[in-house]
């Protein structure tokens, strides 16, 4: 039964009839049936000219040279702005705060337990 | 930004080798006090360190080569030469435990019965789960290739959708492996077969993790448009690393799940 059910589901897709697979096939004039275009991605018409379809997004590689090639003298971590500086504080932060913790653990864990 | 009469990379000052090192000593640091004194806050600070590290220092790395264009020919062939370098230092990683391994089992002790697989261990049948792991990866092995060519000869598409399936893959790998740890008759606990056992292929499931990691930050960078036709080291040495996580699981089969059961 589910094999049934699988062969008329591969017929609705491919818009074909029962007996087609038989040979030798549709009848002489009877126009072929185009499979409806079920999994292809939207097509465009060569009139529609050159360029890609999008896909997932556009292509913002030359507007991010332009901002990391500004010559500022700033430091590639840092030549986004804002974000860039709130993250390295952040990180800063943590790593002097840490290794200072640090420190006073390791201090501590050597301390001779007395029993 | 100053211009150069080389083709080489003089790199900007980063503070990231600093974290970097600041978060190992936190992390190995941290370790000890848990075991110790119960506590993991340190531990865990190192691991956030580690992580911010880790994303500031390649997001740097991209800037670098994607946007302001300093990873030319020869800059590229000193990055090829670092990752083949790199992977060779965990192959080498990788043989200690096999060495282990082949160590206990090839001249099994009284105490384990004389016998390998030891006495009292119900070893996993290397014919089911362990059969479907290596056809997944063997089968992300051709989509990673495939994604490859697709990225080679221009086709966006089809270079997301094959790097997609083989992330996909290596999740259906890791998550199979889960389930097979939850469910295995034997423990890390148990004896030299249960150390060898979890202690290599855990490793390799690490490695299996940090591959998808790589491949994944390789497919958002697909998606930005940041690979060409030409270049996309990136990608490429994504791919080494894949290979190289194969091939090991094919090792970790025919060595422990096959030879010694």
């Amino acid at each position: 039964t589910l094999q049934l059910i699988q062969n008329a589901a591969a017929r609705v897709l491919t818009g074909t009839r029962t007996r087609d697979h038989i040979s030798p096939g549709l009848r002489p004039g009877v126009p072929s049936v185009r499979p409806p275009p079920v999994f292809v991605s939207p097509t465009k018409l060569a009139s529609e000219a050159g360029s890609q379809v999008e896909y997932l997004g556009a292509n913002r590689v030359p507007d991010l040279q332009k901002v990391f090639q500004r010559s500022d003298g700033v430091p590639v971590h840092l030549k986004r702005g804002l974000i860039d500086k709130l993250l390295y504080r952040t990180t800063m932060g943590l790593t002097v705060g840490g290794a200072l913790y640090c420190l006073v653990a390791l201090y501590i864990a050597a301390q001779p337990r007395n029993k | 930004m100053a211009h150069q009469a080389h083709a080489y990379h003089m790199v900007d000052p980063s503070p990231w080798p600093l974290t970097g090192a600041i978060a190992a000593l936190l992390m190995t640091s941290g370790l000890a006090v848990w075991f110790h004194f119960h506590s993991t806050t340190l531990m865990i600070l190192g691991t956030i360190l580690l992580l911010l590290t880790m994303f500031q220092w390649w997001r740097d790395v991209v800037r670098e080569g994607t946007f302001q264009g300093h990873h030319t020919p020869p800059v590229q062939k000193g990055l090829r030469y670092g990752m083949i370098l790199f992977i060779t230092s965990e192959v080498f990683f990788f043989l200690g435990f096999f060495w282990a391994f082949y160590h206990s089992s090839l001249a099994p002790t009284p105490e384990l019965g004389g016998c390998w697989p030891p006495t009292g261990i119900t070893t996993l049948d290397p014919f089911e789960v362990p059969l479907l792991n290596t056809a997944v990866l063997l089968a992300s092995g051709v989509t990673v290739t495939w994604a490859h060519h697709s990225i080679m000869e221009g086709e966006r598409k089809q270079a997301i959708q094959s790097l997609t399936l083989t992330i996909a893959l290596g999740f259906y790998f890791t998550f199979l492996q889960a389930m097979e740890y939850y469910e295995a008759p034997f423990t890390i606990a148990d004896g030299v077969y249960g150390s060898t056992f979890f202690v290599a292929t855990g490793f390799h499931g690490l490695h299996v993790i940090i591959g998808s990691m790589f491949l994944a930050v390789c497919l958002l960078r697909q998606i930005h448009f940041h690979f060409t036709s030409e270049h996309h080291f990136g990608f490429e040495a994504a791919a080494w690393y894949w290979h190289f996580v194969d091939v090991v699981w094919l090792f970790l089969y025919i060595s422990i799940y096959w030879w010694g059961s």
